[in-house]
C-alpha cells in the first residue's frame, strides 16, 4: 500500500518520514527545501507501506517546480491513502490545504502535527469536532518525540480503499460557483477526456515550469519519479480520484494566460466558466475561490478550535535582538564568524591528522613499487588525489554540514534571508541567496550546493555563480602566501575588495542578462526549533553521500592522469600550450603547469608554484605585479573539479559550461586589466 | 462609506508603520502575485499587524493568526491596507 505525505513546508512532514523510514529523507526548516522526493518502506500491524514524502506544498496551485510535482503526484491518483500532515499551532492557515485535499475526495488523513507548539500557542483544539466536520480521521502527533505517529499510519491502513465520508459538498461554494463547476466537470466529461483525467500535467501548463521538473530530482533510486501517470494506467485511474469536479475547480481558478494555452475546446470552457463566476459575483473567479475556501476554513476553525492567551516565550525575545536593525546585523556577523572558526579549527585538525596518514601511505607505496615506474607514478597520483578528497574537503565539509543543518532547523537561515533581503536585491537576487554566497567564502561545493533553497532556477544559477566567484579558503590560501606574503595584508585585503566589486558588478549584469522573475520576497518565518539530532545528521550524512559520489571519482581520476602527465615528462608541452595565455598575462611559462594542477585544487597551484619555478622564493623570480597578476587569475579563473561537478549537478551542464567559460574570461580580462595598470604604478 | 473615503483611509501595507492591527482592502497585482500571497494564508479582509522592519528598504515581517511571514517591499507596496488600531 502507498502512502503520500502531503503538508505545507515546515509542518514537521519530514520529520514524521524519518521517524518511520528511516535513513532516506531531507528535513528541513526552511520553506521549499525538501524539493527531492523521497521514498521509504516501513511495516506497521505487518503491513508494508510505502511512503512518499512530497515536497511542502502551500496549495494545489503551484508556484515552484517542488510543488508542481507533488500535484503531479496526487492528481495522478497514484497513493493509496493520503496523509497531510499540518502543522497545529498554524492551523487556520493549514486548513486550506486541507480543504483542497479534501477535493481530490481520496482517502485523507488529517496529522496534526506539533500539539506541543499549539499548546505553547494557546490553541485548544476540539479534535472529535474537527474530524467529524472534515469527515476524515484526525490524529495528533509530535512527530519530533514520535508521538502518534504509529496511530497515523494506523489510520491510513483502516481507510485503505474507502472514499471520506464526507463529499467536498461539505464546504460549498456559493450556488452560482457551483452550477458553474458541475457545467465545466460536465463539458470536460463530453470532450472525452475522462480516460487522461488523472493525467494532470497537460491541462494545467505552468510556463516554464514543467520544463524544469526535471531539476527536482528524486532523493534517491527509491523515489517515485516527477511525472507519476502513465498513460496506460490511467484507464482505471480515472475511477479513482481525482473526479472531473476537481479538475473544472482547478481550470476554474487558474491563470487566465495559462488557461488560454490549452487546447480550444477547454480553453474556451474555461474561459467562459471564469467569465460566468467574474460576472454573477463581481471579482476573478481565482479570488472568488480562494476568498470562500479562506472563510471556509476560519469559520471552521472558529468552530473547533480556541485560542487563549498565548504564553509570551523566550523566542519573541531573541527575535527582537536577532531582528533588530542594528543588532540582527551584529548577531549575524558573529554567528557567521563563529560558524567559520568552528569549521575551520576543526577542519585543520583533520586536515593535518589525514595528510600525514596519507603520507606514510605514499611512502609505503615507494617501497612496493619502484619510484621510477609507471605504476607508481599514476598510482601516487591517484592517491594524492584521495587525500586530497579526504584531506581538504571532508573535515572541512563535515563540520561545515552539520553547523549549516542545525541553523537550518533551528529556523535561523530564514532570519538571515530577511536580514539580508535588501542587500542582495542590488545583486538581483532574494535574501535568501546570502547563504550561498556567505558559504562560498569557506567552500564553493557546499556553497554551491547550498543554492537548492532558492526556488527559481535562474536564481539557483546566479546565487550559485556568485558563490563561486568568491574566494574560497583555498584560493584564501594562494592569495595570503603570495600576495599577503610577499606585498603585505593591504594588497591582499584590496584583492578581496577588488573580489566584492566584481561579485556585485557581476549580479548587476547578470540580473541584465536574466532578469529577476519573482516578484519579492515572500518567505515564512518559522519560530525557533530545537533541531533533531537525529535529523541533521540524517541530512549531513546524505548531503555528503552526495558529494562524496560526485567529486571522489574526479578528484582520483584528475589525480592520476597528472601523475601520468609527470612521469610522460609532458609538463614542457603542457606549458607551451598554455603559453599564449602566460605570455599575454607577462607570467613566467613555468606556471602553466601549476594553473591545471589549480583545477584539481585550487591550492595546488600555489604547492606547484614553488616547485614549476624551482624556488621557493618566489618573490626572487617574479616581480611584485606578476604575483598580482598570477594571484588575481588563480583567483578567478575556473572554480575546481569538485565545484564544476557540484554546479553541474545543481544548474546542469549547459549553464556550467556558461559559468565556466565567463568566469575564463573575466579572470583574463581582469588580470590583463591589473597587469597594464600595475606597469603604470610599479 | 463613499468611494472617496474609502480609498483615502488606505494606505500600502509597506507605510503602514506603528498599527497594531491592519486589514487587508485590496491586493494590486495579477494573478501570481494574489496566488502567492493567498497562499501564505494572506487574503483580503484578513487583519495582520508588522512585527518587524528591515532597514535599508528590505522586507517586513507580517503576523497573521499567529504565522509569521517575510514580505519583501515591493510586494508590500502592492497590500493595500486599512488602519483599524
Amino acid at each position: 500500500m502507498k502512502v503520500a505525505l502531503v503538508g505545507q513546508p515546515n509542518s514537521g512532514k519530514s520529520t514524521l518520514f524519518n521517524a518511520v523510514a528511516g535513513y532516506r529523507s531531507l528535513t528541513a526548516n526552511f520553506p521549499g527545501t525538501t524539493v527531492e522526493y523521497a521514498g521509504g518502506r516501513a511495516r506497521v500491524n505487518g503491513e508494508v507501506i510505502d511512503l512518499v514524502d512530497l515536497p511542502g506544498l502551500y496549495s494545489l496551485n503551484p508556484a515552484n517546480p517542488a510543488e508542481t510535482c507533488s500535484r503531479e503526484f496526487l492528481l495522478a491518483g497514484d497513493g493509496d491513502v493520503v496523509v497531510n500532515v499540518v502543522d497545529a499551532s498554524q492551523l487556520a492557515r493549514s486548513l486550506e490545504l486541507t480543504l483542497e485535499l479534501l477535493e481530490l475526495e481520496a482517502p485523507l488523513v488529517l496529522c496534526l502535527n506539533m500539539m506541543d507548539e499549539a499548546v505553547r500557542k494557546g490553541i485548544v483544539i476540539d479534535v472529535p469536532a474537527l474530524a467529524d466536520a472534515l469527515g476524515v480521521p484526525v490524529v495528533e502527533t509530535i512527530a519530533t518525540r514520535g508521538q502518534g505517529i504509529l496511530e497515523t499510519f494506523r489510520m491510513a491502513i483502516r481507510l485503505q480503499g474507502k472514499r471520506p465520508s464526507s463529499s467536498p459538498r461539505a464546504f460549498p461554494y456559493a450556488p452560482e460557483v457551483e452550477a458553474t463547476i458541475q457545467g465545466l466537470a460536465e463539458a470536460l466529461g463530453a470532450g472525452g477526456r475522462t480516460g487522461d483525467a488523472s493525467h494532470g500535467q497537460d491541462f494545467l501548463p505552468e510556463a516554464g515550469q514543467i520544463r524544469q521538473l526535471d531539476n527536482v530530482r528524486p532523493s534517491d533510486e527509491a523515489a517515485a519519479p516527477c511525472v507519476v501517470a502513465e498513460p496506460g494506467t490511467t484507464a482505471e485511474g480515472a475511477a479513482k480520484f481525482p473526479g472531473l469536479r476537481f479538475r473544472a475547480l482547478q481550470l476554474l481558478q487558474s491563470d487566465p494566460q495559462r488557461v488560454a494555452q490549452l487546447d480550444s475546446a477547454t480553453a474556451e470552457a474555461a474561459e467562459s466558466a471564469q467569465m460566468q463566476v467574474a460576472k454573477h459575483l463581481g471579482q476573478p473567479a481565482d479570488v472568488v475561490i480562494s476568498s470562500a475556501r479562506h472563510s471556509a476554513c476560519l469559520n471552521l476553525f472558529e468552530r473547533v478550535a480556541r485560542v487563549a492567551r498565548p504564553r509570551t516565550d523566550w523566542r519573541e525575545q531573541v527575535d527582537r535582538v536577532l531582528m533588530h536593525p542594528v543588532w540582527g546585523y551584529v548577531f549575524l556577523a558573529l554567528i557567521f564568524l563563529g560558524f567559520f572558526r568552528l569549521v575551520f579549527d576543526v577542519g585543520k585538525l583533520g586536515e593535518a591528522h589525514i595528510l600525514a596518514a596519507f603520507d606514510g601511505l605514499i611512502a609505503h607505496l615507494g617501497r612496493l613499487l619502484a619510484p621510477s615506474s609507471l605504476g607508481f607514478a599514476v598510482a601516487k597520483g591517484a592517491l594524492l588525489g584521495t587525500a586530497g578528497a579526504f584531506a581538504i574537503v571532508l573535515p572541512y565539509l563535515l563540520p561545515f554540514l552539520v553547523g549549516l543543518s542545525v541553523l537550518e532547523d533551528a529556523g535561523y537561515l530564514a532570519r538571515v534571508g530577511y536580514l539580508m533581503d535588501a542587500v542582495m536585491h542590488r545583486l538581483g537576487l532574494h535574501g535568501t541567496a546570502t547563504i550561498p554566497i556567505l558559504l562560498g567564502y569557506g567552500c564553493s561545493v557546499p556553497a554551491v550546493m547550498a543554492t537548492r533553497i532558492l526556488t527559481s532556477r535562474r536564481d539557483r544559477f546566479v546565487a550559485a555563480f556568485l558563490a563561486v566567484l568568491v574566494p574560497c579558503s583555498a584560493r584564501m590560501t594562494v592569495i595570503m602566501a603570495l600576495v599577503g606574503f610577499y606585498l603585505g595584508a593591504y594588497w591582499a585585503l584590496a584583492i578581496y575588495v577588488l573580489n566584492l566589486v566584481v561579485v556585485a558588478l557581476a549580479g548587476n549584469v547578470l540580473a541584465r542578462i536574466w532578469p529577476e522573475v519573482a516578484p519579492g520576497m515572500l518567505m515564512e518565518v518559522p519560530p525557533y526549533r530545537h533541531p533533531a539530532l537525529r535529523v541533521v545528521l540524517l541530512k549531513t550524512w546524505w548531503r555528503l553521500r552526495e558529494f562524496v559520489v560526485v567529486a571522489f571519482p574526479l578528484l582520483v581520476v584528475g589525480s592520476a592522469v597528472l601523475g601520468l602527465v609527470e612521469f610522460l615528462g609532458w609538463q614542457a608541452l603542457i606549458n607551451s600550450a598554455l603559453a599564449p595565455l602566460t605570455t599575454a598575462l607577462g607570467l613566467p611559462t613555468a606556471v602553466g603547469l601549476t594553473l591545471i594542477f589549480g583545477v584539481l585544487r585550487k591550492e595546488l597551484s600555489l604547492l606547484m608554484l614553488a616547485q614549476a619555478l624551482g624556488t621557493t622564493n618566489i618573490h626572487s623570480v617574479m616581480t611584485s605585479a606578476e604575483i598580482i597578476t598570477f594571484t588575481l587569475f588563480v583567483t578567478f579563473y575556473l572554480p575546481c573539479l569538485a565545484t564544476l561537478a557540484s554546479l553541474v549537478r545543481e544548474v546542469g551542464r549547459k549553464l556550467t559550461a556558461a559559468a565556466a567559460t565567463a568566469l575564463l574570461v573575466l579572470a583574463v580580462v581582469l588580470s590583463l586589466l591589473a597587469r597594464g595598470l600595475l606597469r603604470l604604478v610599479m | 462609506m463613499s468611494k472617496a473615503s474609502k480609498s483615502d483611509s488606505l494606505l500600502s501595507l509597506y507605510q503602514a508603520d506603528g498599527h497594531s492591527a491592519l486589514r487587508i482592502r485590496l491586493i494590486s497585482g495579477g494573478w501570481g502575485v494574489r496566488r502567492n500571497l493567498n497562499q501564505m494564508g494572506l487574503h483580503v479582509g484578513d487583519v495582520v499587524s508588522v512585527v518587524h522592519r528591515a532597514p535599508f528598504g528590505g522586507p517586513l515581517v507580517i503576523e497573521n493568526r499567529g504565522s509569521r511571514v517575510a514580505v519583501g517591499r515591493q510586494l508590500a507596496e502592492k497590500i493595500q491596507v486599512e488602519v483599524i488600531l
